[in-house]
């Protein structure tokens, strides 16, 4: 019986086109996403990641389970599976059917292997579509691993077979007892919703492991096991068949055969005569019985009444049938469970969002705001294409269509009426997240509510956007007048289409349907800032879209039986009246005006560059000038501006003078100078008996070259005056240009005219370098390159400059800029701020202008401080931000009281922080005793002070910024590898020991826990080298993030004072000096030379090469001596490894000191805290190590590296829990002994 | 006001032809529309509604071009379709709430009477807090009729109304259909001779897109009068009558098979006269 029915079915399947179709969707979709990782499509970065190794395919297969992709993939399986039984029912064939003598197991089984095989049919379109790229798409050989099949096999039973079990199971399960195919879609998104709240989970370290088991597809899972994987281990490894992705992966298989089972055993034939109803709360349904006939009345005698079809009359007909859509939309469950989850996903995501380093921020309005953006990306869109299908179907669904049809309202009344009860629906969802916000708020104890930026934000800029997309998907609904063709449609346009034109990098807001032009962000010093005007062009633009839209689909409109396309447009024809007409014209003359007006600004006013004309304007500055980059060019040695700041205007008038010298021992007769794309520049006048003409002016690339009739000598100054000024010419398209703002204005000298050849402008991606015919090229010099030593890092056209200027803006900002203010005045309701620096800096300095209240304060100096002058402390920040000012000027004293005891004097009178607005990053930036803040960092930090681990982040970046001023503005690297690790690591260092100092050790351990994550997750992503430390080329992960990490190991190894003798060492030599610049050899033979030898080794493993540890207490117990005191044996594995540049391993032999620790716990105020009861490093020279311990106290906790201080992907398992083992028993595997009394 | 249909064809685009050179005057009362499954009642019914589409020929109703000015059309009808339904968890009192917005009853106490005057006239009233979900099929059908008849509709156009009701219902449906003024023009869809012979003063018998009969059912059956002849045959026989005589209809009487002849004649002696009824004026219409 089960394989007749079986082989019918499946015979029916093949005989259908729909099959085919569908698995040509798949391959047609991994053809799209492989080619694009490929780099075949769109615009690639460079990796070293193959596209075919057994991740890679199974992230392909699973990025089709995943986000708005999913909902495709989900749709298709439900159309197959869902229906397997149901479908008997639908076409009334139960009665026939089940009056067979069929056996239950035979019929249920037999359709759903066949709907379940034929599904895994079509979803093995991925993997058809897969190899054929791979094979015929001509991807790059480097991109290609070597074919194996496995990889191909593993993931389709892993994944693939089980979430089509489990997706399957499900809604197969949903339909045949509901009866009913809305509750599968329905079923389908709220499926989706939750899988893209598990990603959110996932982002907070502690939760990992539930995140990872929970999501139903196992993708959590795989990224969680392999997020530390290089890309050597990414490309050759199988998915490991053990651990949490197995335990997903049965978890997940175990609940797919539930649910088929119980759906098995409930399924009873005369089911279908009773549905199981989802509306639980409705009343029992009853028959009634007919009244009998009352005496007739005659129908004259109908009381009479007044027919009227006013304009009024039909606006309430809108507002009631809008009133009417909108209950029977929400009064549902499916509305209930929707708001639910918004609820949920909002509160989560508040949760774990803009967590640094743990530490969350105060949930200031903006940033509830920020964080509701999940909902808009992941339900609003969906929402509102299933309902668009519903409210335009509803008439036909329920057969009303023809009574309707033939009532006196106009298709315009049915279609706004529709159109205003969608959005009211969206409006519900708008208020529950502003409700659900405000209470989240409230719960966070903060109390400024911004109750109308809420409203602004909601009900005006994103209510637009739903608007827009409503008429949208009802209009396509409408146009290809078939629900489900509507659907995919709508599917396309709005969810795919977006997709790849991000990967093919089309990006113009006229094609973009509901683009708002460059982003709208808002910030508490600018509000929405200039952005506004854009982005209400942009709208005005897509709403005049809609508009015709709305026009057209009024004219599409469907009220009776004809569906051809030709009498729809005949009817349209005669619906099209003079006042359909005007509209029509109306409506297509604002659209023209407003994308006329758009497109003049974006690409007459400005040039609108996609990434691919930007990398083409990169190629031809270096194929046309590279050849002058040995050209000898001068140095600036001062710079004086005046800079006019126009804040309202957002533009900025600079007028002053540099003084060049030539330092080479050339004389030099051409200069090479550097504009920047938008600045104007006025003038550029060098010292008149130089004779200096133009003979080059390339305005594509802003390079010029002036050449001097009389030679510039060696050792010779000249002043060269320049006039220029930045005014944006109307706006752009996608880059919103944030530098001058209304309020909370922020530059650097990097727009400025600058000299010489610049070698940073190049293309530095070697996939695009080898399109465009360039060849290969490294990111940084050789670290022994004493060419590029000659340069430091940061600038290439100047060493140590004299600096001052005299900033003006308008009269209710402050102006600042690096050095001491001089005067200030008032002239024409500007004010000038005059400020000179009197001592050297480098060639880096910026101007802020925003409305600052200020905060002053006075650092005096200790004994042990190199200085002896106070500092002068300000902080400027906005209004409201009071909260963490406090934390920030504590951060400026104590990193003065160390950086000045422990490495040198500090070489300025005072420390500003400044705050800047938002838009232009969370960032902060040090520059000569100036350090800009953004309002997103610290700020609106929460610190939890109660809690001892809690990262104190305002105090954390101050600190890191105040260590600049030592680390890059004393000591600056040059312009080779490794020079970051002078500046960045070494402030990274700097700080973490002013937080050891202020806080305490438990405080390091979340900080370095963080970075030790950020690091290994970084080296996974590292698309060209992973370097060594001391050979870091401006690599993030590295210079901060592992640089924390080793500097606070180092610091442990050789000891805090030596370290720091060294470090002072190092910058007495090289601070202020001139080129050539210092490197980071030089650096660490400052080190070695305060490491004695018999640590020597980790400068090798710690700076020299990339190490990494496997470390793991395998086994631990304790017995309690006849003396009182606790004999604790453990057993250590250690692997150590060096990693070469793509993350290939080698295991090296072993003979590390390493800590090995035993740990109790005492109370402390009612908690439990850790303590130390035995911390000793000891010599590990064997993979697998015993150690016998005796301590004082009860231990609960042992482990080797139990800080995690060295490098280890599985930091977790260095320490073992007593009550984690099994009873102590003697370990008698011959490892070494040793006692030790502590 | 008369409803006058001219020359009016249509073609389905799969080569149907739907309605072929129809020509129809009708005036107040009550016209029967008659003709078997797929004859094309509901097609003109529908073209009449404004929910189809003509290719060519003319509807008038009184000055109002059918084809043309729908909306004018669409004020003053009520329509019953054939197959309808009604939204899901909706009260009668609701639904008919509803439509009378939908129709343009402005005035809420106007509406309420209305409302509340037919459904009390359909007899819904005590049932009107029910959602229609739950409803028999007669009472669906009366709702369809109580909707129908909200505003002043100059012309009701109900399509196969009886059909699926059991006789007490079809009885109160008929009453109520009778009840419906006499200055409209209603217009009754079906293919039960016996409805249009109970209610209908005027009437056409439509096959195959074409109206094959028009006029009044007394001067239908008075123009069959003397040609309708029967006999009763064993089954074996209806082959050699069928092609001997021009057989109507036949049906099962005692295990015997009545035959019903159309005949200026007797056509031998076995054939007994009958008295023409409206029903073998449809069978003789329709074979024709």
């Amino acid at each position: 019986m089960f394989l007749q029915i079986f082989s019918f079915e499946l015979k029916l399947w093949l005989k259908k086109p729909a099959t085919y179709i569908y698995f040509l969707v798949f391959f047609a979709l991994s053809m799209f996403i492989t080619s694009a990782i490929g780099g075949l499509i769109g615009t690639s970065e460079e990796t070293n990641i193959t596209v075919n190794s057994a991740k890679a395919i199974t992230e392909i297969m699973n990025a089709l389970n995943s986000d708005l992709m999913g909902i495709i993939t989900i749709i298709i399986l439900i159309t197959i599976i869902a229906p397997a039984v149901y479908k008997d029912f639908q076409y009334n064939m139960h009665p026939l059917l089940f009056t067979n003598p069929i056996s239950k197991f035979g019929y249920m089984f037999g359709r759903f292997s066949a709907a379940f095989l034929v599904a895994l049919f079509v979803v093995s379109g991925t993997i058809v579509g897969h190899m054929f790229t791979c094979s015929f798409m001509g991807v790059e050989a480097e991109r290609l691993g070597a074919f194996r099949f496995m990889n191909y096999v593993q993931p389709f039973l892993m994944f693939v077979v089980p979430n089509v079990l489990l997706v399957g199971a499900i809604f197969f399960s949903l339909v045949t007892f509901s009866r009913n195919m809305l509750s599968a879609y329905v079923g389908a998104i709220i499926l989706v919703v939750l899988k893209g709240i598990s990603p959110i989970l996932l982002s907070d370290l502690d939760n990992q492991n539930i995140a990872a088991l929970m999501d139903p597809f196992g993708d959590q899972a795989l990224s969680h096991v392999t997020k530390y994987w290089s890309a050597e281990e990414q490309n050759t490894l199988a998915i490991p068949m053990n651990g949490i992705i197995m335990y997903n992966r049965l978890l997940w298989l175990a609940i797919a055969l539930g649910i088929s089972g119980l759906t098995y055993y409930r399924f009873q034939f005369s089911q279908f005569n009773n549905p199981v109803s989802f509306a639980w709360l409705k009343r029992k349904k009853q028959e009634m019985k007919s009244i009998a006939s009352a005496p007739l009345l005659s129908l004259s005698d109908l009381p009479k009444v007044n027919q009227i079809y006013t304009f009024k009359f039909s606006l309430y007909q809108i507002w009631f049938l809008a009133k009417f859509e909108y209950l029977k939309v929400t009064k549902t469950i499916f509305f209930l469970i929707i708001s639910l989850l918004c609820i949920l996903v909002l509160t989560l995501a508040t949760e774990v969002s803009a967590l640094i380093y743990g530490t969350p921020t105060l949930l200031v309005t903006y940033q509830v705001l920020q964080v509701s953006n999940v909902v808009f990306v992941l339900f609003a869109p969906l929402l509102i294409v299933f309902y668009s299908g519903v409210v335009v179907w509803r008439e036909k669904d329920s057969k009303v269509d023809e009574l309707v049809g033939a009532s006196p309202i106009s298709a315009s009344t049915s279609f706004l009426s529709k159109l205003l009860g969608l959005v009211m629906m969206q409006m519900t969802l708008l208020v529950i997240i502003i409700i659900t916000g405000i209470f989240l708020q409230l719960f966070n104890d903060f109390y400024n509510i911004e109750i109308f930026l809420y409203i602004k934000e909601f009900f005006g800029y994103k209510l637009i956007g739903l608007i827009l997309l409503c008429v949208l998907s009802m209009s396509i609904q409408i146009f290809f007048n078939q629900k489900f063709t509507g659907y995919a449609i709508s599917a396309i346009i709005i969810i795919a289409l977006p997709i790849a034109a991000g990967i093919m990098g089309w990006n113009h807001g006229l094609y973009q349907f509901n683009s708002g032009g460059p982003r709208l962000l808002y910030s508490d010093m600018n509000g929405y800032g200039h952005q506004l005007f854009s982005f209400v062009i942009y709208k005005s633009y897509w709403i005049s879209f809609a508009m015709i839209l709305i026009i057209f689909s009024n004219l599409m409109w469907i009220r009776g039986k004809e569906k051809g396309f030709k009498i729809r447009f005949r009817i349209a024809k005669t619906l099209f009246n003079k006042r359909a007409k005007l509209a029509m014209t109306l409506s297509v003359l604002s659209f023209l005006l407003f994308g006329g007006f758009i497109f003049y600004n974006t690409n007459v006013l400005n040039k609108n560059l996609s990434e691919k004309d930007q990398e083409k304007g990169q190629v031809e500055y270096e194929k046309k000038y590279k050849r002058l980059s040995k050209t000898p060019q001068p140095r600036i040695v001062a710079a004086n501006w005046n800079v006019d700041i126009y804040p309202n205007e957002r533009g900025v008038n600079m007028k002053g003078y540099y003084f060049i010298k030539n330092k080479t021992n050339k004389p030099i007769d051409s200069l090479l100078v550097n504009l920047f794309p938008d600045v104007n520049l006025i003038s550029m006048d060098f010292a008149a008996e130089y004779g200096a003409t133009l003979p080059l002016d390339d305005k594509e690339t802003g390079f010029r070259i002036y050449k001097l009739a009389k030679k510039f000598q060696p050792g010779d100054s000249m002043k060269v005056n320049i006039s220029l000024d930045f005014f944006p010419k109307g706006f752009k398209n996608a880059d919103a240009g944030t530098s001058i703002l209304y309020n909370g204005t922020f530059f650097n000298s990097m727009f400025l005219p600058s000299f010489g050849y610049a070698e940073g402008a190049e293309l530095t991606d070697d996939s695009d370098r080898k399109k465009h015919g360039l060849e290969k090229k490294e990111r940084m010099a050789d670290v022994n390159d004493s060419t590029a030593m000659k340069n430091n890092y940061i600038t290439s056209d100047s060493d140590w400059i004299d600096f001052e200027c005299t900033v003006s803006t308008v009269k209710d900002q402050i102006a600042i800029a690096p050095g001491y203010l001089l005067k200030e005045w008032e002239e024409n309701g500007r004010k000038y701020y005059h400020y000179k620096m009197d001592c050297k800096i480098l060639n880096f300095y910026s101007f802020l202008s925003a409305r600052y209240e200020v905060k002053r304060d006075k650092w005096i100096p200790n004994a042990g401080s190199m200085n002896k002058q106070p500092v002068a402390i300000e902080i400027y920040y906005h209004k409201g931000h009071e909260y963490n000012i406090d934390k920030m000027i504590n951060g400026i004293k104590k990193s003065l009281d160390y950086y000045t005891k422990n490495f040198s004097p500090y070489q300025h009178r005072q420390v500003r922080i400044l705050e800047f607005a938002r838009p232009q990053g969370t960032f902060a930036q040090s520059f000569p005793n100036t350090i800009p803040f953004s309002e997103g960092i610290g700020f609106i930090a929460k610190v939890d002070t109660t809690d001892p681990e809690s990262v104190d982040y305002p105090f954390y970046v101050t600190a890191h910024e105040v260590a600049h001023q030592w680390w890059a503005h004393q000591v600056i690297g040059g312009n080779v590898q490794g020079a970051t690790v002078m500046s960045e690591t070494m402030s990274q260092y700097s700080a973490l020991m002013v937080m050891e100092k202020e806080f305490g050790k438990p405080a390091m351990k979340k900080f370095l826990k963080y970075e030790m994550n950020q690091y290994l997750k970084g080296r996974a992503s590292e698309g060209k080298k992973e370097r060594p430390l001391m050979l870091c080329e401006n690599q993030q992960y590295i210079h901060y993030n592992k640089g924390s990490v080793i500097m606070y190991a180092l610091k442990d190894y050789i000891g805090e004072d030596s370290l720091n003798a060294a470090l002072a060492k190092y910058i007495k030599k090289v601070g202020y000096q001139e080129p050539p610049y210092t490197n980071s050899i030089e650096f660490l033979n400052f080190i070695k030379a305060a490491t004695p030898d018999s640590l020597k080794y980790i400068i090798t493993d710690m700076f020299e090469t990339i190490t990494l540890y496997e470390n793991k207490t395998s086994k631990c117990s304790y017995t309690k001596t006849a003396d009182g005191k606790y004999l604790v044996k453990i057993s250590v594995d250690c692997k150590k490894m060096k990693a070469d540049s793509i993350g290939k391993m080698k295991d090296v032999a072993i003979g590390d000191w390493i800590d090995i620790g035993v740990f109790g716990s005492k109370e402390v105020k009612g908690k439990k805290m850790e303590t130390e009861l035995y911390l000793q490093k000891r010599k590990i020279d064997k993979n697998s190590m015993d150690f016998e311990i005796i301590v004082n106290e009860e231990p609960e906790k042992v482990g080797i590296d139990p800080y995690n201080k060295l490098i280890d992907r599985t930091p977790d398992n260095n320490t073992r829990k007593f009550k984690d083992t099994a009873p102590a028993k003697d370990a008698g595997d011959g490892g070494a002994v040793v006692t030790i009394g502590a | 006001m008369n409803l006058s249909i001219k020359n009016l064809s249509k073609t389905y685009s799969n080569g149907l032809k739907a309605l072929s050179d129809i020509n129809i005057e009708i005036g107040s009362g009550m016209f029967g529309l008659l003709g078997p499954n797929g004859a094309g009642k509901s097609s003109l019914m529908r073209t009449i509604a404004t929910l189809q589409e003509a290719d060519s020929g003319t509807i008038t109703l009184g000055d109002i071009d059918v084809l043309k000015q729908k909306d004018e059309v669409r004020k003053v009808l009520g329509y019953l379709p054939q197959d309808f339904g009604f939204y899901p968890r909706v009260s009668a009192w609701d639904m008919i709430n509803h439509f009378a917005i939908l129709k343009g009853i402005n005035n809420p106490k106007e509406r309420k009477e209305i409302c509340e005057a037919l459904l009390n006239q359909t007899n819904l009233f005590d049932a009107r807090k029910r959602n229609i979900g739950d409803y028999s099929g007669g009472m669906r059908q009366r709702f369809g009729i109580a909707q129908a008849l909200l505003g002043s509709p100059k012309l009701i156009i109900v399509d196969e109304p009886t059909a699926g009701l059991d006789p007490m219902e079809r009885n109160r449906f008929h009453n109520l259909l009778s009840e419906i003024g006499e200055n409209i023009i209603v217009i009754l869809s079906t293919h039960i001779v016996e409805d249009v012979r109970n209610l209908c003063s005027n009437m056409a018998i439509m096959n195959q897109g074409t109206v094959l009969l028009y006029g009044k059912p007394a001067q239908a059956i008075e123009d069959m009068k003397g040609k309708i002849w029967m006999k009763l045959i064993d089954k074996e026989q209806l082959t050699e009558n069928k092609a001997a005589h021009k057989v109507i209809s036949t049906k099962v009487v005692e295990g015997k098979i009545q035959i019903h002849v159309f005949s200026g004649s007797q056509p031998d002696s076995s054939f007994s006269q009958l008295t023409a009824d409206l029903e073998d004026v449809y069978f003789a219409t329709i074979t024709n």
